[in-house]
């Protein structure tokens, strides 16, 4: 009870500490969860989504270029005696009123729904003559009654549609109330047509997206093989498991990643917490012995200065807990929006709070808070009651620990530096061997703090004098209370390097790389509502009609699709690129270094670097592409460097789609000016041509035109737009980690001063100036920053280097230079500065305000 | 009589979408369906039944769009060499959600006929009721009916012969599961006319009637696959055909339908409609059918009908009678009619009894055997009818 009591009176005589300990934690954890939170909740949206469009079905029939015939469908049921199958027509649309959002249109057929999606029996419930309107209606439109809330609808309101450049005019006929909300989640956003309705709006008479298949009980294989059977050429049966799958694992290494940011604002965390509590046990030197003397034992001790860390490891949990849920409501955002831009719609952006993300967070919290307090914790019940006032004896003590983690240190490093030469896609691993590095950079930290100090004394001490040495000495004194201090903040400073340097030198490729990429002039395109991918079309008539624009030397139509291949989807863009685009093309690898040669007429592929990268894939290989016209082998003549699609794509002659796919049609059109032309004068007479025909456009991707005409400068500040929109979580993370640095910094300096008391208390007394004693101890912060921040450069420039080299190109295939920026090292060192020097400001203020006779008083 | 079959299942087909286990629901809300189906309003853009019309064949064995409802209506005993017993009950409706659109449609799938089928098989010796309910739009060849060739179907579950000849050869397959059955029907007796010359009129108001014709005694053979077994099978069938648009007047618990083949070459199919406190109502009628293919109508006053015993349903908590007496009052017909399974109940969109019957009794003085056919609706404790 006694030992309760001075703990009790220790963390309430040190609120700054104890209050910033606990803010320490807090942040490392809520960090954390918020990430994991975010990533599960990410992965959860992308679960319903395919859930709420694939219902109970366990395997779908795809076809090879997107969209299967009707007629399949109907020979399966009526032929083949499938009947647990269910025809599905999915496309996106826009809604006027809510500009720039994608809604997923779905168009189903009633009569083969009730094994599948269990929601449409709900229809006819909620509203008489609902269904009979369903299916007689051609503008007949349900959704679940919270989407129409939402959007303020009412059962038989008129809902304007936006599908590519049209709008039609909609009419809710019903609405679906779930009663759980998963089921109401899945349902977000998600509009219900009748098949035949959803044809005519997507124009697609005759296709279906797929067709949803059930197949249970112990035949099930059997069924799969004879249904597998009488399925034509270039039409596959997935299972649905393997969708959600696909799914997580498109966003898998990109959650890992995002997993791993956190983690690092863990590992700041932890090295403040230690710091507070070895300061804590340090401070407390004198305390402990007596304790010792008057016979408490060493497990007492060690128990105390345990139940103080369970008590800061708690507090901070549960703030890190509140503060991680409400971090992640803005961070699925963000995700989200990457998710989307990269990957595919999701739906749904709400928070779900699973027991075991939250459990991981306080797992985390507490787990790291009593690791980290083992070692101060072991070493005050080492304290023996001789050696108590003996602060020398424990400096020293500490000296020999710092040459002890200097040289763990080292050989962590070299670890780190070994596991990342292992040549593995795992990024796990490749994450183990990242903070093996970082760790093993920061024990090394205050041993380089002490030779640092030391060899700068004489120089300090020719330009400041006595008090530069003093300022020195005591940094270099002080070092077993303000090594981790500066080690923290050393590793904060170095991750906020590290990920600034990676996402600079990034931008900076993807930036030169759009330069020369975008080879024609103009780009015209319906508004896409997911960005990077159109799934709309260009009539033909248009595209000839703004070629005849005055200027136009010729123009290349585009045509992107997904194809399936052995190792699954492959998105393919067919184009007949002309001989001034060739160049625009930066190979990695090629055929005899001729990749483009006779690929116009023959089977040709060159595909991305991601996508080499993913799949293995090498000049000379032939890959089979699965097409209407059966399976085609295609020749692999080139890898290219492309940083647009992270799944990678591969590019054929559209002379050789048509011929396979029988599909004249074009999704965007590239159209180049005859040397010298004006691109603002074209599109300006681009436009006067819509408008003569009617239509209405713009260069702002927002869902709201007909279509979208973009200069090759429009469209990469556009893009350079959607690549910082990817980073922007990057960013809020990068922020963080400085965030719990900074905290940490804080009530490191800030108690470390503040126990100068007695000290600056006798300099005062001998005659120092309480503005000398302020920059002394501001000298002494900056000092500790810029240690920390010089030591920051190379450790940041290493972790960019890994993060491009390794973690960067092991999650997506990409390859670019590290450019590392002068402006970025110094904002480092200049953070690193101003968080120690900022930390300084209050003791400083509080010691020349106390009269040196109190300062002087014994506790 | 499976006119108010046809219209209550129809009436709840905007509920169709109820799998099995939701059933309740649908029950509880269909009234408000039969109520839009049967509503006087909603007769308009459609044919009526008016009027006395000449049947022309092969075209009338075909659908007739115009019409809101109509259906190809199969029932028959079948048995083994041996003498195992089978039950059969194939029935294909169609329905119109709208009235006959002129304009062109513009996706395959913009079709407003509907076909729901049933198909149910009883298998004596098992004890074993199996039974199938299936919807789809006619559209992309899913489900249809035309007149020449004669077809009709849905998705496999096909009927096709040869409607240009009188004795009407026909070729009626249903798969569903491991359970399949192939008949070849031909027809031993002319077809009958309902009602008055084929206008059967089930309701005060002009129009609310139907065009009505049976085939009462059709001889059937082909095979029956049950427990992947397939066995040669014979017997005798019976079809009814009929189409209308609007017909009958609510006030009704229920109906209960024979379909009855006798040992001495004659047939009797009769329907009672019970009234709420379970009295027969008025409109109730049936037709005797002599071996020569003579005809007599049957009106309520002319037959009783007792239940001998009862059935509760395990499955859904239903009453139904199990076992009758009917009579006719002049004491010609004098029969018995058991149930060969006691549970034939089909829990479909609507919940209802149809299974094959044995008959013992006299007629016109002689000692008769035989089988048939019954079907009791409105006995389901939630059910629509029960209801009201």
């Amino acid at each position: 009870m006694l030992l309760f009591l001075s703990s009790w009176r220790h963390l309430l005589r040190h609120p700054w500490q104890f209050g910033l300990s606990v803010l320490g934690v807090a942040l490392g954890v809520s960090v954390v969860l918020a990430i994991d939170l975010t990533n599960a909740s990410a992965l959860r949206s992308f679960e319903l989504s395919v859930e709420s469009v694939s219902g109970r079905a366990t395997h779908q029939i795809l076809g090879s270029s997107g969209n299967l015939p009707e007629s399949l469908y109907a020979q399966l049921r009526r032929d083949h005696g499938f009947r647990q199958t269910a025809p599905a027509l999915e496309g996106y649309v826009g809604l006027p009123l809510r500009p720039g959002q994608a809604f997923q249109l779905l168009g189903v057929d009633p009569f083969a729904e009730a094994p599948f999606r269990s929601y449409l029996r709900q229809l006819s419930t909620d509203s008489t003559g609902a269904f009979t309107e369903f299916l007689t209606r051609p503008d007949a439109l349900v959704m679940s009654a919270a989407t129409a809330r939402e959007l303020s609808l009412e059962v038989g309101d008129p809902l304007e549609v936006r599908i590519g450049s049209r709008v039609e005019t909609l009419r809710l006929v019903g609405t679906i109330t779930l009663e759980d909300e998963f089921s109401r989640l899945a349902l977000k956003n998600l509009l219900i047509t009748d098949i035949s309705a959803a044809q005519r709006l997507l124009e697609m008479p005759g296709a279906l997206s797929r067709v949803d298949v059930l197949i249970e009980g112990p035949a099930a294989l059997e069924h799969v093989k004879r249904l597998q059977k009488v399925l034509p050429e270039g039409v596959q049966l997935e299972p649905v498991a393997s969708r959600v799958e696909s799914g997580a694992k498109m966003t898998e290494a990109f959650q890992i990643n995002l997993t791993a940011l956190s983690l690092l604002a863990l590992v700041v965390g932890m090295f403040l917490i230690y710091n507070t509590m070895t300061f804590s046990v340090v401070q407390r030197y004198a305390l402990l012995g007596r304790l010792r003397a008057v016979g408490v034992t060493r497990q007492q001790v060690f128990r105390l200065v345990l139940g103080e860390a369970v008590i800061v490891g708690l507090l901070g949990t549960l703030l890190g807990l509140a503060g991680g849920i409400g971090l992640s409501q803005e961070l699925v955002r963000l995700v989200t929006q990457t998710i989307n831009d990269l990957y595919f719609v999701l739906n749904v952006n709400a928070v779900e709070l699973s027991p075991w993300s939250l459990s991981k967070g306080i797992g985390l919290g507490m787990g790291a808070t009593l690791l980290v307090v083992l070692p101060p914790a072991l070493e005050a019940s080492g304290i023996s009651p001789r050696t108590v006032l003996m602060r020398s004896a424990t400096e020293e003590s500490h000296r020999r620990l710092q040459q002890y983690a200097a040289l763990g240190g080292t050989v962590l490093f070299l670890v780190g530096v070994g596991v990342l030469q292992v040549p593995t896609t795992d990024l796990l691993i490749s994450y183990f061997g990242l903070f093996s590095l970082l760790i093993g950079a920061a024990l090394v930290t205050p041993a380089c703090t002490g030779w640092i100090m030391s060899g700068l004394r004489p120089l300090v001490q020719q330009v400041f004098g006595v008090f530069g040495a003093l300022g020195v000495r005591g940094v270099q004194a002080e070092l077993s209370r303000t090594g981790v201090a500066i080690a923290a903040l050393m590793i904060a400073v170095a991750s906020s390097i590290g990920l600034q340097v990676m996402v600079g030198s990034f931008r900076n490729t993807v930036y030169q790389w759009l330069g020369s990429q975008l080879w024609a002039d103009i780009y015209v395109s319906p508004p896409s509502l997911v960005a990077n991918r159109s799934d709309q079309f260009l009539e033909d008539e248009l595209i000839e009609a703004l070629a005849q624009t005055p200027g136009v030397q010729h123009v290349t139509r585009l045509r992107g699709l997904d194809v399936e291949v052995d190792f699954g989807k492959l998105r393919l863009i067919a184009m007949n690129l002309p001989e001034e685009g060739y160049a625009s093309y930066r190979f990695k690898e090629s055929l005899d270094g001729t990749p483009w040669k006779g690929f116009t007429e023959k089977s040709h592929l060159v595909i991305s670097e991601p996508l080499a990268f993913r799949t293995g894939l090498q000049p000379g290989d032939t890959l089979e592409l699965k097409t209407p016209a059966g399976p085609q082998g295609f020749l692999i003549t080139g890898i290219f460097h492309d940083y647009a699609s992270e799944r990678g794509f591969g590019i054929i002659s559209r002379t050789r789609y048509e011929q396979f796919w029988d599909d004249p049609r074009s999704n965007s059109a590239a159209y180049y000016l005859q040397p010298g032309q004006d691109a603002n004068q074209a599109l300006e007479a681009m436009g006067a041509t819509l408008n003569r025909l009617g239509r209405t456009a713009n260069a702002e991707n927002q869902g709201i035109q007909d279509l979208v005409i973009r200069s090759n400068v429009q469209l990469r500040e556009q893009s350079l737009a959607i690549f910082d929109r990817t980073f922007a979580i990057t960013g809020v993370l990068q922020l963080l980690v400085a965030g719990v640095a900074f905290i940490g910094v804080l009530s490191a300096l800030m108690a470390l001063q503040l126990e100068r008391q007695r000290e600056l208390g006798v300099m005062r007394a001998t005659g120092i100036t309480p503005g000398q004693l302020w920059g002394l101890i501001t000298g002494q912060c900056s000092l500790m920053g810029l240690v920390a921040g010089v030591l920051a450069m190379p450790v940041g420039v290493m972790l960019a280097v890994v993060l491009i080299y390794v973690v960067n190109q092991r999650s997506f295939g990409w390859t670019f230079p590290t450019v590392v920026s002068g402006g970025t090292l110094l904002q480092g060192l200049l953070i690193a500065v101003g968080a120690a020097v900022l930390a300084g400001l209050y003791p400083a203020w509080k010691m020349s305000r106390t009269p040196p006779a109190l300062a002087l008083r014994e506790e | 009589m499976h006119l108010k079959t046809m219209l209550w299942l129809w009436g709840t087909l905007a509920l169709l979408l109820a799998s099995c286990e939701k059933q309740t629901i649908t029950q509880v809300d269909a009234p408000l369906q039969v109520a839009e189906a049967l509503g006087g309003g909603s007769a308009e853009g459609y044919a009526r039944a008016v009027e006395v019309r000449p049947f022309q064949f092969p075209l009338d064995h075909g659908p007739h769009p115009e019409f809101r409802n109509e259906w190809w209506y199969f029932t028959g005993n079948l048995s083994t060499a041996s003498g195992r017993r089978f039950g059969y009950q194939f029935t294909l409706f169609r329905t119109a959600l709208a009235p006959l659109d002129p304009r062109p449609n513009q996706t395959a799938w913009e079709q407003n006929q509907v076909f729901m089928g049933h198909f149910a098989l009883t298998d004596v010796a098992s004890g074993k009721f199996h039974f199938a309910e299936r919807f789809s739009r006619d559209a992309l060849g899913l489900s249809g009916a035309q007149a020449q060739p004669f077809q009709v179907w849905l998705e496999d579950w096909n009927v096709s012969g040869d409607g240009s000849r009188r004795e009407l050869p026909m070729r009626l397959v249903a798969e569903e599961g491991p359970v399949r059955m192939e008949l070849d029907l031909i027809a031993e007796k002319p077809m009958v006319l309902q009602g008055n010359q084929g206008l059967s009129q089930k309701g005060g108001e002009a129009g609310n009637a139907s065009y009505y014709y049976s085939y009462t005694r059709l001889k059937a053979s082909g095979s029956v696959t049950v427990e992947g077994e397939t066995l040669p099978v014979n017997g005798s069938s019976w079809m009814d055909r009929e189409w209308s648009t609007s017909a009958l007047e609510s006030g009704q618990a229920g109906w209960d339908w024979f379909a009855l083949q006798l040992s001495d070459g004659s047939e009797l199919m009769y329907y009672q409609l019970r009234l709420e406190d379970g009295r027969p109502d008025r409109t109730s009628a049936g037709v005797r059918v002599f071996p020569e293919g003579g005809t007599t109508k049957l009106s309520w006053e002319d037959v009783e009908l007792t239940p001998l015993g009862f059935w509760e349903s395990p499955h859904t908590g239903a009453r139904y009678p199990s076992g009758w007496r009917l009579q006719s009052r002049d004491g010609s017909v004098d029969l018995q009619i058991q149930p060969v399974l006691k549970d034939q109940e089909l829990r479909v969109t609507v919940h209802y009894w149809e299974g094959a019957v044995d008959i013992q009794g006299t007629a016109s003085g002689k000692p008769v055997s035989g089988q048939g056919y019954v079907e009791l609706t409105g006995y389901t404790p939630a059910s629509l009818l029960g209801k009201r």
